[in-house]
């Protein structure tokens, strides 16, 4: 520790230096009173457009959905939980919106949003483009219940005319 | 990618490993070099001590940086990492300890920060430091049971009253739909192939039938 | 007789113990330190931590090399993409791989940028410890805009998984860059506007001066790197003493502590350190955004990851010190053994050492300069 003697002039350098330095930083704050834009977005009333990429919600579309299964091993959390079956032969053959041939009928298709963790590997392996993520950020719950989505449920799917790319409804 | 520090002899393996061997025989310090990734030396876990304290006076190696701890099914091998940062050089120690009793002698009265990173080695792997100033779990709550990164590590049942792994969060009827799905359907086959042996038995009984006839027509 | 024996003798003073407990504004996350003082002084500072320990490193043996990268991102939340790079960085090293030019560059752009972006947040958060309110403002509206470019190119504000093992994960526009080289000019002005607001303040200086010092053989003693240690007059850094990827390649210094207001390694040389480190790394974006070209942004990497058998011990500069991983692999798809060897865990181990005779005010202001963030003290 410094144990300078206190002159006179020192003093009064010392209340000097202590009112001009805050007076400066007070210079800067007051132009925010008067003259800068105001930054701060009034949510709800106002919203931002989120960016394109935002990885919030997933999406995936079981009309075009081969049941691969990629997406449940690339996953790190194992949110994801496929079940499916052989169709018939007889059945009528069905395709994908991209041209791939559906073999397998999805029977479930749940993925369970709490567990997420919104990296984006299961949309990055999903060879159709199927599963997607989507730009809903306001989905809280009361009951975690709640944040499991069944894909094939109807009104889920109904979600698909909103969400879905136009070339691949 | 600037690789010139391996290219001019960085670490230099031979000069550590012939200075320890000269001062510290019991040591037995050798190093086999390898083309993928970074060469560790070898040393016997009585001399850790000794020869940390010769590296750090010899070499300078006054930083080390970490303690790590790895489980194998014969052996825990603990590696001490050194660092000199006035010549830029880094070398890898590496000790055996056995898995039924790991002990090791502690360097926290040569480097500080071995302090935290031995709690660690402890908390993680069970591995018991001599002479270590604070021996208790770091990371872990103090009355956890077990040693997580073993890797025949079962989580406990109940921690205080608390379960730890609780049934309602584990998904469980997600996860056994597929299952179900299939034990269903082999059920269904399973009916399906006992109709049509069903189908294909009466012609068989027809058969016994007429040669029962047959041989009653023959004895009369 | 008895008058003379003074009250002092008769009273018995004894040491009270505080918990600075795991909920407290100025610990910056879950840490616990329990202090014992006499009066305002603190006499030893015991920290306790593990409130946010996650025991990642065993999640990491089960999960294969690519989906190691989002759980990496959560160790040091607020300086990802160092954390990703980092893991990437020595992966690379055992698979060999060479990266695109590209990739390199844009991978040095977004780590220094985030570099940014976290010593903003330590000026905010820091002098908000100090009871300052505006400069916290004022940096986060400069983060934001940060953050919203990590939004546009990788999907998330905070936990990226973008630097991917071979590349990056989304290419980057014209657009996106002249965007950049504006925030470069607009930073440059407002890191002005942080030293006429906030340098030169008599209040800052007395707060700071002459506390907390933490000098060349303390360092060296409990392996604190980064900041710190180049607060202390030490010049190591990783990005010039044993460069990686493209960085010597570029022309920047590496600032040091020299006493500015107080003695040589206090409180106030690492908060001058950071702010001189964030006008290096501008430079060096700016260097970036010269020499970027067309290509590629990612290598062919394997389908299914499996490296050769064998060990690395990888290091890199991050925002709050060196980050190491010690990965030890036996040839399958999922790591042996992942250690990390987090900056912020040895640096809290260096608490007790100078927190003896402080104020308690002072040990606030302490941690505050060693910009501890818990997510990688605890992993």
């Amino acid at each position: 520790m410094s144990s300078q003697e206190l002159t006179i002039s020192g003093y009064f350098k010392n209340i000097y230096d202590g009112i001009s330095s805050c007076l400066k930083g007070m210079f800067i704050t007051i132009q925010y009173v008067f003259f800068k834009k105001h930054v701060t977005v009034q949510y709800p009333e106002e919203r931002e457009e989120l960016p394109e990429r935002s990885r919030s919600r997933l999406f995936n579309d079981v009309q075009n959905c081969i049941a691969c299964n990629q997406c449940a091993v690339a996953c790190p959390v194992d949110c994801i939980y496929i079940a499916s079956t052989r169709r018939a032969k007889d059945a009528p053959e069905l395709k994908t919106a991209t041209g791939t041939a559906i073999r397998l009928d999805l029977t479930q298709f749940v993925i369970d949003e709490a567990l997420c963790c919104y990296c984006g590997l299961c949309t990055t392996v999903c060879p159709t483009e199927c599963l997607t993520h989507t730009k809903d950020f306001e989905i809280s719950m009361y009951a975690i219940e709640g944040m499991k989505y069944n894909y094939l449920d109807s009104e889920v799917k109904s979600w698909r005319t909103r969400l879905v790319k136009p070339e691949y409804l | 990618m600037n690789d010139s520090f391996v290219t001019n002899g960085w670490p230099m393996f031979s000069t550590y490993t012939d200075s320890i061997n000269k001062m510290i025989p019991e040591a037995k310090a050798i190093y086999e070099l390898r083309e993928v990734g970074d060469t560790p030396i070898d040393i016997e876990a009585e001399s850790v001590h000794p020869v940390c304290q010769h590296l750090k006076t010899q070499f300078g190696f006054h930083v080390l940086e970490v303690i790590t701890g790895c489980d194998y099914p014969d052996r825990i091998e603990v590696s001490y990492i050194l660092a000199n940062f006035t010549d830029n050089q880094e070398v890898i120690l590496k000790t055996k300890l056995s898995r039924e009793n790991p002990v090791v002698d502690s360097v926290s009265d040569i480097w500080s920060s071995a302090n935290f990173q031995e709690r660690e080695c402890f908390d993680m792997l069970g591995v018991h430091f001599n002479n270590h100033p604070d021996p208790r779990r770091i990371l872990c709550p103090d009355d956890w049971e077990g040693f997580p990164l073993r890797k025949d590590y079962k989580t406990q049942e109940r921690y205080r009253h608390m379960i730890v792994n609780p049934e309602s969060k584990m998904n469980i009827e997600d996860r056994e739909f597929a299952n179900k799905q299939k034990a269903l359907e082999a059920k269904q086959k399973a009916l399906e192939k006992t109709k049509a042996d069903a189908m294909a038995e009466p012609k068989k009984v027809a058969e016994i039938v007429e040669d029962k006839k047959d041989d009653q027509g023959e004895k009369s | 007789m008895n008058e003379n024996f003074s009250n002092q003798e008769k009273l018995k003073t004894d040491l009270l113990t505080i918990n600075m407990g795991p909920q407290h504004p100025a610990t910056h996350g879950v840490l616990r330190v329990e202090i014992k003082t006499d009066s305002e002084i603190v006499v030893q500072a015991i920290p306790h931590i593990g409130y946010l320990h996650r025991c990642f490193e065993k999640h990491a043996e089960n999960l294969d090399y690519r989906g190691i990268i989002p759980f990496v991102d959560r160790m040091d939340y607020l300086a990802a993409m160092s954390m990703e790079w980092g893991y990437v960085l020595a992966v690379e090293k055992m698979l060999k791989t060479e990266i695109p030019l590209r990739a390199e560059y844009i991978r040095v752009l977004v780590c220094e940028l985030q570099r940014i972006a976290s010593h903003l947040m330590f000026f905010g958060t820091y002098l908000i410890d100090l009871g300052a309110f505006s400069p916290f403002l004022y940096a986060f509206q400069k983060r934001e805009w940060i953050l919203r470019l990590f939004e546009e190119l990788s999907g998330a504000r905070l936990l990226y998984n973008y630097i991917w093992i071979g590349g990056v994960w989304n290419d980057i526009t014209d657009q996106q860059l002249k965007g950049i080289e504006k925030f470069c000019h607009e930073m440059d002005l407002e890191i002005a506007k942080y030293h006429k607001l906030v340098s030169g303040n008599s209040i800052l200086i007395n707060r700071l001066k002459n506390v907390g010092v933490m000098d060349q053989n303390l360092c060296f003693d409990y392996g604190l790197t980064g900041p710190i240690l180049r607060a202390a007059g030490v010049k190591w850094d990783l990005r010039k003493n044993r460069p990686y990827s493209i960085y010597d390649k570029f022309n920047f210094e590496i600032p040091v502590g020299e006493g500015f207001k107080g003695t040589l390694g206090d409180c106030y040389d690492r908060y001058m350190v950071r702010m001189l480190e964030m006008e290096e790394s501008l430079k060096i974006i700016r260097q970036c955004l010269e020499g970027i070209e067309a290509g590629d942004i990612q290598a062919k990497v394997a389908k299914n990851i499996k490296l050769p058998a064998g060990e690395i011990y990888s290091k890199s500069e991050c925002p709050r010190g060196e980050l190491g991983y010690h990965l030890i692999s036996d040839g399958g798809k999922t790591p042996y053994r992942l250690k990390i060897k987090s900056s912020c865990f040895t640096h809290v181990s260096a608490l007790p050492a100078v927190a003896a005779g402080q104020l308690i005010a002072d040990f606030v202001a302490t941690i505050g300069s060693i910009d501890i963030v818990l997510g990688e003290v605890d992993r």
